[in-house]
Parts: structure tokens; C-alpha cells; sequence
């Protein structure tokens, strides 16, 4: 048999096409598609036995309670404590991707003067040249932390200032400093027992105060009833998250809360709702319906609604001094269920946005959110973890990022409780980096040093036998036996937690309604309250792939 | 007694802070892709803000998390697949998918009443030194694969392990909880068995709120939701209603 051209070739196609309907080419197929899928650039996770850390968050003031899963020295996954007093186990969506904040790609890791390379030499000759030509301010923005012990040390020295950076919740407190003279610092919101708020835009459900701490408690006492023990009254232009699941929500014209909180004052007053008999508001019904976009039978009812089930409590998204009066007119001042005053020992501190004057230089601290600017001609040396190659300082100087620095976690801002914890140091904080207080102890050797500042607080809580730690088991500290166990607890994780203060020690005195200098935006909640210094990667499920916040805008353009 | 893991998660309860999809996309070594959008991202958890279609005050709003439902009869996914690469469990009940079997034909997806699936388009890729931040009970996803909710089933693993280190055959149910459920900080989202009938997630699932999606098309999924609102148990009857409220 002969075999000519035309048979290979017709051999050939008819093999080919018989080929398609047997499993080889899709065998192959699938193979080479495994194969490239796993070239060997492709990161493999790290084998090795996991690691359970407690710490706590630091990338706002609240400092909730994190277990932090490490293998081989690194972090790979964080969760809540539920045995946390206050957070009880939630953390923010930020939270639950801070741990890759370490490699963020606009972590600063060398020292930057004017946009130029620099280095911690010359920082520190500049720094301490500043420091001898005139006064030098430091910055902070978690104040009550060990570290800012040692800068209100440093500014006292050089006779210099301490000032501060406060979040919204903080400022919000400090209408009520000005009227009582207790220090906002010393003031929180008795949340546990308060059975109506009225929040005039404050994002209670979007990451307000402690974020575990008011949406457990929504969830435990507002939600699944049409008369839930705990009534939220959202008041807000738009619908916000908040608005969304608040009991009854009213859309007012942006800008509308100072007339609003005056129109519900007038109506209190008028109809003896309240025991207060004064300061009346200057506004009209009127004129405060014309202002918040409601009508006049509108914020009647709402005035009624309110006092229905007290114990009431305003809260406002900012300093807003008609809000805070309106909360004394309710009596929700240095009551249960109110506005308390948590600690005897804390101070005021001076703001940071107001202008520094006659000052040689700032130091800004890395606690500080990355988006203040002061308003100075001084030199400015700004510490930070992250930079976003937009910062206005003459020096950035790198800082130890998330859970690479030991701090201590003072009480939150918005509690109505004392805590104290300590964050460890989890990780090792990359060559080249400097804290705000080591930096400060290199400048002048004789300050006290962070740990043994926080040492000295923990023998201080301990000498006063008061309160209780908290960790799987609740331990009276009367019960623990020396200062270093003490210290030994709080530094795996344990929360120290004080008693509880009598309500009653805060008064406010109003003799005229507050004039409200009104803020320059309206409240702004799309973000949360304290924004994070720069957003985890894995936020982009938030802002990118979801509906369920707008895109955060470019702080630092 | 067989397992069958399900969820409830009260809608009511749920605030949309999204927690739920962080924890669950670093739990499972999902890569933060920049260029990753609405379409093409990799969101095995996903909450969806649907809207009563009102305006003003009459407006309500609420927050749906959308996952894998876990069908347990004739699951659309199972059937469809032309490389076995998806499965469902007979002893737990989860819908299990195989990422080294899956062609990336994406029939599954659009088998899926849910849309609950997604295709990963991309390799997967971390900024310099944050491989080191990978889960290690998780491989990495894969390009060009079909992926979706498997109920944190490294969790499971774990759970089993730590049981037979103990020479127990049952795990211990406090050591097997899905990412997003030990996330919500609210707890919204309940996670149990749902064929035991003293679960209380089991007890949920059957009150009078509860409800699932497209339970008409009788796939029997195994995530129930819950809502005192009647508007927000009417969008039982269409997925695609939900989307096109969004907003």
C-alpha cells in the first residue's frame, strides 16, 4: 500500500480533530494554567507554628483590645478581646487590616528634609539648634500617653509648650470644660444607662468613640423592638449608616443643628418640659424652623420625644456650644446616663489649630493625624509612620508603625470610665527609625524614658489597690501580689479598669445661651470620626468594591 | 448526628461597617488589588446597601451581606461545573470549591442565583514584604479561578486538628468560627448547625422574621436572614432586585 501526500495529510487532520474530543489538550490546558498560576514569584504564606499575642489597637486614641496571630516574629491576622471592658471584642473594618500597615507602600523609612535625604544627624543638630534659639512646641495627638508625660517634660524644660491635637469626640466634650472648669479630658458619655440619645450627626454606628462599645450596646438595647429600651435619634442633613438604623432619624438643611438644638430649648422651656427655667435661646420657633429645614409641629415633637424616656443625652459631631446647652437644660450634665466626669487627675491642654506664634520650631508627633498643618513660619519636624510624599514639614522624620512601639493606652476619649493598658512592641521596627520620644531622650538624656514611665504608672496603680484588671478572669488589683505582676499582665494584654466615678461632682453653669461660631463645613461622617494616618490596603473592599462608603479623598493633595 | 453549617444574619442588627469583608479578605489572603473594582473584585463577602426606594423621610435603608449560600439541594454551582471543582460537603454541608481543578469556565458564575462567585482576574500581589502577613492555614488565590465563600474551611481544619490532638471526634463549636462572624461587631451574623434543633441558630432560622433569598427555586440555601421590617422580607423573592436597589 502506497501512503501519498494526501493521506498524511488527511491522517493528519482527522488525528487532530479526534485529539479535541479526548481529554489530552484539556489535561494540558489545565496543567499549564496551574503551572502559571504558581510561578515561584508568587508569594507563598510562611509555614510556621502560630503565635497568639494580646495587644491593642493604636491607630486612633481608642486603643481596642487586639489578639494578634504572629508567625515567625510577624503578624498575619488580628481579632478582637472580647474580654475587653470597653471595644468587648469589635474593632473597627480598619482595624482588622492593620497589621499589614508595616508594609504599606508609603511607609517612610529614611529622614527627609525638604524633600531632600537627610539624616537623624542632622535632624538632631537642627532640632537641638532650634532648641536653643527659642521656644520649641510639641504636638501630640493621643494625649495621656506615656510618651506625653516625657513632651510636656521636654516643653516645660526649654520653656517651651505642649499643645494638642484632640478628634472630634474629644472636642465635643469641651463646651463643658469652658462652663464647669473640669477638663474635657476628664468627661465622658455614661452610655450604659442612657436610654435616649439624640445625636446631631455623630456617627454613633460609623466608628464613634470606641466602635465595639456603642454598637453593642445598640445592638443589645435598640434593636428588634418598635419601642426599644435604648432610643437613637439620628439628626442629620443626609442618610448616613447612622441614620439608616437609628430608631427616628430628621433630615435637616446642612448647618441646621445650632438652630435645631435651639428650637428644641425654646419648646423645652415654653412647656416646662425640663426643671430648667433658662437661659431661653435667642431664636424664634420661627426663625430656628426656618434654619434646620423642619417645621415648627416638627420640633415640638421632637421635643417631646426626647424627654419621653429619660435619662436623655445629646451628642454632637463637633464643639458645637448649643448642643453642649441644651444637654445642661436636659440635665444630662454630671448625671447617670449622661455626660460624667471619669477621673479626677486628668489636665487640660491647649489646642494645636490656633496660630504659633514667636515659636523656633514644632514638633509634630507621629499620633498626630497626618492631615494638621500648623499654622506657624517655624521650623516644622514631623514625625510620622506613613507619608503620602505631600507633607509641608521642613523635616519628616520616620516613626515605628502599628504594634512596633511600646505605648501605653490611656483612657478613650468618649468613656465614662478610667482604663489603662499597655501595647507592646510585636514587632521590630525597621532600622532607621526613631519615635518622637526617643528622638526627644537623644536631645536632652536626663528625660524619664517611656518605659519607665509606664512602669511608674503601674506602680502607682498598683499602690492604690483600686479597681480591676481584666483579662479572661476580672482580678480586683487589691488581689494581685507586686507591681511587676501587674505590669507583667497589662503588658500580654490585660486592662486595668477604675470604679466608677459618682456622677454628681460636674455642674454646669449657663447664664446666657452660648453664641455658636459655626463650624466651616457641615458634619462630615462619610469616614468616620479619627482618620487613620493612612488607609490598609485591604480597605479597598470599603471604598473600591462595595457601595458602602464613598472614596476617601486625598487628605494629604 | 450529621452537620449541616449554616448562618442567620439579622439585617436589623447590621450597621454596613464592613468589617465582615475586611476580616474575611485577610483571613482567606485576599490581595489588596488597586485595580480591583465593583466588577472585578475578589469579595467572597460582600455588603450590599439596598434602599425601600423611597425618598425623604419615608427613605429606608438597610445592609445585605452577601455570600456564598451554602445551597444544599441540587446546587446550581455542583451541577454545572465541567471539572468537578466544586463540591458539596455530605458531612458538614459547605459548599466546597477546588481552585487546582477550576478552568476558570465561569459557568458556576453564572449558574449562581447569588452572584456570590468571582473570578479572579488577577495574580495575586502584596506590596513589597507584606507576603509576610499571609495567613499560613490559607493558600494564596489563584489567577484565574473562580472563588467564593467556603466558610473559613482552614478554620474547620484547624478545629479538627486541635479535636484529635485531644482524641476527640467532635470539635469543640467555640474553636470553628468563620472570619466574619467573630468580625460583626454587633453580632449580626450567628453561625452553627443548623440540623441540630438546639442550636440556637437552628432556632433562628426558624422564627417568624427569618427568611432566605430565592427560596422558591428550592436549592435550599443554608444562609437564613432575618429582619422585623416586612419591606426588607419582601426582597426574599429576587437577588437581582437587591441590586438594582442599591444605592
Amino acid at each position: 500500500m502506497k501512503i501519498t501526500r494526501r493521506d498524511l495529510l488527511v491522517w493528519g487532520a482527522g488525528a487532530t480533530a479526534g485529539l479535541v474530543f479526548t481529554p489530552v489538550p484539556w489535561k494540558l490546558l489545565s496543567d499549564v494554567s496551574i503551572w502559571t498560576q504558581n510561578w515561584r514569584w508568587i508569594p507563598q504564606p510562611t509555614h510556621r507554628p502560630v503565635d497568639v499575642k494580646g495587644s491593642f489597637c493604636t491607630l486612633c486614641p481608642n486603643g481596642c483590645g487586639m489578639r494578634v496571630r504572629m508567625v515567625a516574629g510577624w503578624p498575619v491576622g488580628v481579632a478582637g478581646v472580647r474580654s475587653h471592658p470597653i471595644s468587648r471584642g469589635a474593632l473597627c473594618p480598619l482595624g482588622f487590616a492593620a497589621h499589614q500597615l508595616i508594609w504599606h507602600p508609603q511607609r517612610l523609612r529614611t529622614v527627609r528634609h525638604r524633600g531632600s535625604a537627610s539624616s537623624w544627624d542632622e535632624a538632631h543638630v537642627a532640632f537641638a539648634k532650634a532648641c536653643t534659639e527659642g521656644p520649641v512646641v510639641i504636638v501630640d495627638g493621643y494625649p495621656g500617653h506615656a510618651a506625653s508625660s516625657l513632651f510636656e517634660a521636654f516643653a516645660e524644660k526649654q520653656r517651651g509648650s505642649y499643645r494638642v491635637v484632640s478628634g472630634p469626640e474629644a472636642q465635643a466634650l469641651t463646651p463643658y470644660e469652658t462652663w464647669s472648669g473640669v477638663p474635657a479630658a476628664a468627661l465622658g458619655y455614661d452610655l450604659e444607662n442612657v436610654r435616649t440619645i439624640v445625636s446631631f450627626g455623630a456617627p454613633l454606628l460609623d466608628g464613634w468613640g470606641t466602635p465595639g462599645q456603642f454598637t453593642r450596646l445598640w445592638a443589645e438595647r435598640a434593636v428588634g423592638s418598635a419601642d426599644p429600651d435604648l432610643r437613637l435619634i439620628q439628626i442629620e442633613p443626609s442618610l448616613s449608616r447612622t441614620a439608616a438604623r437609628a430608631w427616628q432619624r430628621s433630615a435637616i438643611h446642612p448647618g441646621g443643628e445650632t438652630a435645631l438644638a435651639a428650637g428644641i430649648a425654646r419648646v423645652l422651656l415654653e412647656e416646662q418640659l425640663v426643671q430648667a427655667r433658662g437661659p431661653m435661646p435667642p431664636l424664634t420657633l420661627a426663625q430656628s424652623a426656618e434654619q434646620s429645614g423642619l417645621s415648627t409641629d416638627a420640633i415640638r415633637d421632637l421635643a417631646r420625644l426626647i424627654v419621653g424616656r429619660p435619662p436623655v443625652v445629646a451628642i454632637a459631631s463637633d464643639d458645637n456650644p448649643s448642643i453642649a446647652a441644651l444637654n445642661v437644660l436636659l440635665g444630662a450634665v454630671g448625671t447617670r446616663g449622661g455626660i460624667v466626669q471619669k477621673s479626677k487627675h486628668a489636665k487640660s491642654h491647649l489646642p494645636a489649630e490656633s496660630e504659633l506664634d514667636s515659636v523656633r520650631a514644632v514638633l509634630i508627633d507621629s499620633s498626630v493625624p497626618g492631615d494638621f498643618v500648623p499654622r506657624t513660619d517655624a521650623e516644622v519636624f514631623r514625625f510620622a509612620a506613613w507619608d503620602g510624599g505631600s507633607s509641608k514639614a521642613d523635616w519628616l522624620l520616620p516613626a515605628p508603625g502599628f504594634l512596633e512601639e511600646l505605648t501605653d493606652i490611656p483612657t478613650a476619649p468618649t468613656s465614662a470610665i478610667e482604663t489603662y493598658a499597655i501595647a507592646s512592641s510585636l514587632v521590630k521596627a525597621p532600622p532607621g527609625v526613631q519615635s518622637a520620644a526617643q528622638f526627644l531622650g537623644r536631645v536632652d538624656p536626663d528625660l524619664t524614658p517611656v518605659d519607665k514611665i509606664i512602669h511608674t504608672r503601674c506602680e502607682a496603680l498598683f499602690r492604690a489597690r483600686a479597681g480591676t484588671l481584666c483579662a479572661q478572669e476580672t482580678t480586683p488589683v487589691a488581689m494581685i501580689p507586686s507591681v511587676e505582676k501587674l505590669e507583667e499582665q497589662l503588658r500580654i494584654g490585660a486592662v486595668w479598669m477604675g470604679e466608677p466615678q459618682h456622677p454628681g461632682g460636674l455642674r454646669c453653669k449657663l447664664s446666657e445661651w452660648p453664641q455658636a461660631p459655626r463650624s466651616e463645613c457641615p458634619p462630615c461622617n462619610s469616614l468616620g470620626t479619627w482618620q487613620a494616618p493612612v488607609l490598609p490596603p485591604l480597605a479597598s473592599k470599603l471604598y473600591q468594591e462595595s457601595s458602602l462608603r464613598e472614596g476617601p479623598e486625598r487628605r494629604n493633595a | 448526628m450529621s452537620t449541616r453549617y449554616g448562618m442567620v444574619i439579622d439585617l436589623d442588627r447590621c450597621t454596613g461597617c464592613g468589617a465582615c469583608m475586611v476580616a474575611c479578605a485577610a483571613e482567606n489572603n485576599v490581595p489588596p488589588l488597586p485595580q480591583a473594582t465593583s466588577r472585578t473584585g475578589l469579595t467572597p463577602m460582600l455588603v450590599r446597601r439596598v434602599s425601600n426606594g423611597m425618598e425623604g423621610q419615608a427613605r429606608r435603608e438597610v445592609f445585605i451581606p452577601i455570600l456564598c449560600m451554602h445551597c444544599e439541594h441540587e446546587t446550581p454551582c455542583v451541577s454545572v461545573c465541567p471539572q468537578q471543582a466544586v463540591e458539596l460537603d455530605k458531612g458538614t454541608g459547605i459548599v466546597m470549591q477546588m481552585p487546582q481543578r477550576c478552568l476558570g469556565c465561569r459557568y458556576c458564575m453564572t449558574a449562581c442565583p447569588y452572584h456570590a462567585r468571582y473570578f479572579n482576574w488577577w495574580d495575586p500581589a502584596w506590596p513589597q514584604g507584606m507576603e509576610k502577613s499571609l495567613n499560613p492555614g490559607v493558600a494564596v488565590r489563584m489567577r484565574g479561578v473562580v472563588e467564593k465563600c467556603n466558610l473559613c474551611h482552614a478554620r474547620l481544619h484547624s478545629a479538627k486538628e486541635k479535636a484529635a490532638a485531644a482524641g476527640k471526634r467532635e470539635i469543640d463549636p467555640a474553636d470553628y468560627v468563620p472570619a466574619c462572624v467573630e468580625a460583626c461587631p454587633t453580632a449580626a451574623i450567628q453561625f452553627g448547625n443548623l440540623a441540630d434543633k438546639d442550636d440556637p441558630v437552628s432556632r433562628e432560622a426558624h422564627s417568624p422574621d427569618a427568611f432566605r433569598f430565592l427560596e422558591r427555586i428550592g436549592t435550599e440555601p443554608k444562609v437564613y436572614y432575618k429582619s422585623g421590617e416586612a419591606w426588607v422580607r419582601a426582597l426574599k423573592g429576587s437577588v437581582s432586585e437587591v441590586e438594582v436597589k442599591r444605592g
